[in-house]
């Protein structure tokens, strides 16, 4: 007799208009079972949880927990239900404390709604410590590191008692030795007959600590297996089709390029900013993809930024062409033939209610004027060929940049330094949030311009795209550059192993 | 319904919404028209013109400030400002166009403090110019005191405000020149692009080696610079110049024809012609309810229902 | 209880303030003008607290002057008109002020428009409204017959308390209107309800966070009405202490006083991005802008002075505000760079 599956997800289809996200999904998790769910950006996985969660309500479909159907789109009642979500980004409210956020909606009361404080207080510090995590309950969330900040979510979720937990994308912003502490964490409320969702990309860690994974493609669950079942290769086959799986694994294969054509057009030398990093000194040649890998805090990110003028170093000297240059805002390093895609595309890089082709020509309007004038029609001839040259999907330049999938956006916005032809290319964190076809097509645009001769500065976490894409690997840890490599004679394990090294 | 009328259907409803002003507009002209032939007597619309063009200048040149999310309450006093200083340099028998330059200047100041706390010093919009409300307000009456102040003999000046051109008041070609720029600067200038930019992700357009600060400064100044116009145009057409001018209500009459037109409080996509279509047909509205006799608290109480059914349903059919 | 920076450079510029105008001023330092200062700015305060919540939730009501304005013709049509007794005006001002507001939270949260727009529409209908409603006109001599009803003028009363308690023996004590009272007392409710229920905490988390708190199952809708009904009742309390004030009321009652609401909650610290402040703040906030109006006045300044004067300090207060914020952003970012 077949035991009752905790929470339940039957024929889950979901259409916003007439955009179908979501289309006959069934999703069972059973008592102890950690499920992985795979898929690409835009398959489907959010929405999903989205309807498992009640944080939105199916247009058809059943969700049943213990047997009993749910009521949708009301996320109160799965909460009483015991299902519980870690978000991929934080749900915390920043000016209120940790205690605070941690029974968010929930605090203990007396009569009359006072709260309790005292039970407040009593029952968080117990959740802290049975689950050893290090944290100040009284500090406030906004002043709290991303990593910390992710404690409190799982301490969240953790008081809440819950049958089922989703994680959506877990390990985004954690540290290995991190990792090792979620999936330890994971595999204790398992043996408590806890249920967990466990969405994510990063294949190894699927493979390390789930049962069971469904993957859904198009909106569709295409497979269903045990994890011992199948393997890597078949998981990426399936996630993505066979094409887009091929040219991944070519893109492993390529030749590289250390040091390019032997001209240096970035120098770092010892640069300084006070309590954020410190001595970085790296050369960038014409002609090459340097790669700066390290772990979240790193600092790798608030380095970049001072190349490109959006912040400031204290000490150093940065020499572009060889000329000593301080860049005091964008417009500067931009005239100085530098191009800088920054790791938050929707909060930092793209106008998402303009069009494709206002987006593309966001960085080079002066090229669309006469005088006082604009042209509109040479800003869309503009945008035409920069569609083409990048396979924008869909090929439409009057489009919504909100409307695009995130793989789509990522190359506007690509494409909006690209028209500038610049002469450093930095890009951090290029393939966050994008599918394995487009990132693959990302790589491709990266090795066209470093062979037209441009220098290409990428900031990456992912290890993977690092070995893909790097001529060179810089690591950098706690601020420091503690390294650099031919990306061709060093091995991933050794890359690893230094990035883990040295920390604080 | 077969599927083509479906379709049909849907493309219809979609258009209606896109249109909505302006058969919004019409369908009220209508209305008025029946109860009242007069409605449609040439004199009367040019009258609705006429009375919309203070209220239609501020309203062009005040889009901007709403497009990059922020809002400029800050507009009345520094119509009457405007107004009183361009009565002393009549006074002063300064020649029209120093007056018309000095009236201007006041809305370029004032325009330039609120761009500069708000662009620089980075403070809320709505609480500088709230501030910058009171202040300009209390200077006007330090300058003027509460006193009205006739403007005798100055044929010029008053021409502006109460004279005629080819049957037409001169003020209404003061007001379709002023949106026909703002329009223009809008579609065929990099500004207005700009513009928009900062209104949907101002860190974005600053991360592509625009100055935003500049362009934040900017329409708050062309904001006081329409302001100033509204203020020379009304003293001038009332032969007074007073220092409370442009009572409280203005700024938020100023702003509801905004955003009726469409754009959004919280900045991004806007657009002047369709602010002009929400001062038209704020104007048609109160003037079909001024000639039926409507009574005060009738009319306000259509005017704040308008307001919030326009922009439901704007909110539904997008 | 920690103190905020913000609160605490509150405490010292009104302390700074009323030295100030001890010292220049003639007659600030005396019982009268602190009568004065409590009789004219009690309601204020209680107006300023109400608008917090609005603000608190990341909105704004900028119809709490019209609501000020309906109430108070209720008020005067119920006593002047219907003779109704003064002990069931006073609870049914309150409601049709709770009312108002309540329906501006539902305005807001059912049709899902932006808060400026919304109350910006009902400060047009509600303001109609209070015209459609008056009574004013209707009998010959209305307009100045003064409202006479106990409950109603007895909100107007003065205690002296010092007296009572034997103070005025060494000190020349102020005689404390009904008025500052109430504000006390409404002070209490709403730091009690904001800083120790749970309503308060939602409040903050609504404001601070709307997605998160909707997702761990706090009804946003429920608290925002809630937040701009608790305004419209704090408009009532204000309308009915005017009316008593005044002994009768007229359609333009309240008219700009959204504004000042605003401005002394801003200066209290109460912060437009949502999710941050207290009772305290507005208060203290209407308070330190009477203080000012009166020292100013005292002082022989003409009013146009004062008014750009009250702008000053409105820029100076939220210039004060972001000063705070920015170095609260470095010492993050210098934390930051610790732990990593």
């Amino acid at each position: 007799m077949a035991e009752t599956p905790l929470i339940r997800g039957i024929g889950l289809t979901k259409a916003y208009g007439n955009l179908v996200a979501l289309r006959d999904a069934d999703l069972t998790v059973m008592r102890g079972e950690v499920r992985a769910l795979i898929g690409s950006n835009g398959a489907g996985k959010s929405t999903l949880i989205k309807i498992l969660t009640g944080a939105a309500a199916p247009t058809a479909g059943v969700v049943e927990i213990a047997g009993e159907t749910a009521p949708l789109g009301d996320p109160k009642e799965m909460i009483r239900r015991g299902i519980a979500c870690i978000y991929q980004h934080p749900n915390l409210t920043p000016a209120m404390s940790v205690l605070d956020n941690i029974f968010l909606g929930r605090q203990p009361t007396r009569r009359f709604g006072f709260v309790d404080r005292g039970r407040h207080r009593r029952e968080a510090l117990a959740l802290v410590e049975r689950h050893g995590i290090d944290i100040d309950v009284d500090a406030t969330v906004g002043g709290l590191p991303t990593v910390k900040q992710k404690e409190v979510e799982i301490l969240k979720a953790l008081a809440l008692d819950a049958r089922v937990i989703l994680m959506d994308e877990p390990t985004g912003w954690l540290a290995a030795s991190e990792v090792v502490k979620l999936h330890a964490t994971i595999r204790a409320m398992k043996a408590r007959g806890v249920g967990i969702v466990y969405i994510s990309h990063v294949l190894d860690e699927i493979f390390a600590v789930c049962d069971t994974v469904t993957i859904i493609r198009d909106g569709r669950v295409v497979a269903e297996s045990a994890v011992a079942d199948i393997d890597r290769l078949q998981v990426v086959h399936l996630m993505v089709g066979e094409k887009l799986a091929r040219e991944s694994a070519q893109a492993m294969h390529h030749k590289r390029n250390p040091r390019g054509s032997g001209e240096i057009r970035l120098s770092a030398r010892n640069l300084t900013k006070h309590g954020v990093f410190k001595d970085v000194s790296f050369d960038l040649y014409a002609g090459e993809v340097f790669c700066i890998t390290g772990l979240i805090g790193s600092k790798r990110t608030e380095l970049v930024r001072t190349l490109f003028g959006s912040d400031h170093f204290d000490s150093g000297v940065l020499e572009v062409d060889g000329q000593p240059s301080t860049f005091a805002n964008p417009s500067r390093a931009m005239a100085r033939g530098i191009g800088f895609v920054p790791e938050d595309r929707r909060r930092e890089g793209l106008m998402l209610d303009m069009t494709v082709n206002e987006n593309l020509a966001m960085a080079t309007l002066d090229r669309f004027q006469y005088g006082l004038l604009m042209s509109r029609s040479r800003m869309g001839q503009a945008g035409r060929r920069m569609i083409s040259s990048l396979s924008i999907q869909p090929p439409d330049g009057a489009r919504t940049v909100n409307l695009l999938s995130g793989g789509n956006q990522q190359k506007v916005l690509v494409g909006k330094w690209l028209n500038r032809a610049p002469r450093i290319l930095i890009l951090d964190e290029p393939t966050v949030g994008v599918d394995v076809g487009a990132k693959a097509e990302i790589y491709t645009i990266l090795r066209r311009e470093r062979d037209g001769g441009a220098a290409v500065l990428v900031v990456s976490s992912d290890l993977e795209e690092v070995m893909t894409v790097a001529d060179r690997i810089g690591i950098m840890v706690s601020g420091r550059l503690v390294a650099i490599h031919d990306a061709d004679a060093v091995h991933m394990n050794e890359v690893v192993r230094e990035i883990g090294m040295g920390t604080g | 319904m077969s599927a083509s009328g479906v379709v049909t259907l849907s493309l219809i409803r979609r258009q209606i919404a896109s249109n909505a002003l302006p058969i919004a507009i019409l369908a009220i002209v209508l209305v008025f028209t029946m109860a009242q032939p007069a409605f449609i007597s040439p004199d009367n619309l040019i009258g609705i013109v006429r009375q919309a063009a203070l209220i239609g200048i501020m309203a062009t040149c005040t889009t901007f400030v709403i497009m990059t999310g922020g809002v400029d309450l800050s507009v009345g006093p520094v119509l009457a400002a405007s107004g009183l200083v361009s009565y002393y340099c009549l006074e002063a028998n300064l020649p029209l166009i120093l007056v018309i330059l000095a009236g201007l200047s006041v809305g370029v100041l004032v325009g330039l403090a609120n761009g500069a706390a708000i662009a620089i010093l980075q403070l809320p919009p709505i609480i500088v110019t709230l501030a910058m409300l009171s202040v300009v307000r209390g200077s006007a009456l330090m300058l003027g005191g509460p006193e009205q102040h006739l403007i005798r003999d100055k044929p010029e000046y008053t021409f502006i405000g109460a004279g005629n051109l080819f049957g037409l008041p001169f003020s209404i070609y003061v007001f379709a020149l002023v949106a026909l720029v703002m329009i223009f600067i809008q579609r065929r200038t990099p500004l207005g692009l700009l513009v928009a930019a900062i209104g949907d992700n101002e860190r974005a357009a600053y991360l592509s080696g625009h100055c935003t600060r500049a362009t934040k400064t900017l329409v708050y100044v062309i904001s006081g610079l329409g302001a100033a116009l509204a203020g020379i145009i009304q003293s001038s057409q009332v032969h007074t110049a007073l220092a409370t001018y442009g009572p409280f209500g203005t700024e938020l009459d100023v702003i509801a024809a905004v955003v009726l037109g469409g754009t959004s409080i919280t900045g991004g996509n806007g657009s002047v012609a369709r602010t002009l279509l929400g001062v038209f047909f704020l104007g048609v509205v109160n003037d079909g309810m001024n000639i039926l006799n409507v009574s005060i608290d009738i009319q306000l109480i259509a005017k704040g229902a308008i307001i919030i059914v326009a922009l439901a349903l704007a909110a539904r059919g997008g | 209880m920690t103190l905020r920076p913000a609160t605490a450079a509150l405490i010292l510029f009104f302390v700074a303030i009323v030295a100030f105008f001890c010292v220049t001023a003639p007659r600030f330092a005396t019982a009268s003008n602190a009568e004065n200062l409590m009789s004219g700015f009690s309601f204020v305060a209680i107006i300023a607290m109400g608008e917090a919540f609005p603000i608190m939730v990341r909105g704004i009501d900028l119809s709490i002057g019209a609501i000020v304005g309906v109430v108070g013709m209720v008020v005067f049509d119920m006593a002047q008109i219907l003779h109704v007794p003064g002990y069931v005006i006073l609870p049914a001002a309150l409601v049709v002020g709770t009312l108002a507001g309540a329906l501006n939270g539902v305005l807001i949260v059912f049709l899902k428009l932006q808060p400026f727009i919304v109350t910006l529409a009902t400060l047009a209908a509600f303001r109609g409204f209070t015209y459609a409603i008056s009574g004013r006109q209707l009998v010959p001599g209305l307009t100045t017959t003064p409202i006479t009803d106990p409950w109603i003028a007895g909100l107007e009363t003065y205690f002296d308390l010092g007296g009572q308690l034997g103070l005025s023996k060494f000190v020349a004590m102020p005689w404390f209107p009904f008025s500052f009272l109430i504000m006390l007392a409404l002070f209490a409710i709403f730091q009690m309800l904001a800083l120790a229920t749970r309503f308060g905490r939602d409040l903050y988390a609504v404001g601070g966070n709307k997605e998160a708190a909707r997702l761990a199952g706090i009804s946003t809708g429920g608290t925002i009405i809630s937040a701009y009904a608790i305004a419209g009742f704090c408009a009532a309390v204000t309308a009915l202490i005017m009316v008593a004030r005044f002994t009768t009321s007229t359609e333009a009652l309240g008219t700009g006083m959204e504004l000042t609401a605003i401005a002394a909650a801003v200066i209290g610290g109460v912060s437009l991005a949502g999710g941050i402040g207290s009772m305290f703040g507005p208060a203290l906030g209407a308070f330190l802008l009477g203080a000012v109006l009166l020292g100013l006045t005292l002082l022989g300044v003409p009013q146009f002075v004062q008014q750009i004067i009250t702008g000053a300090i409105l820029l100076a207060a939220v210039g004060y505000d972001r000063l705070l914020a920015l170095r609260r952003q470095r010492r993050l970012n210098a934390n930051l760079a610790e732990v990593s």
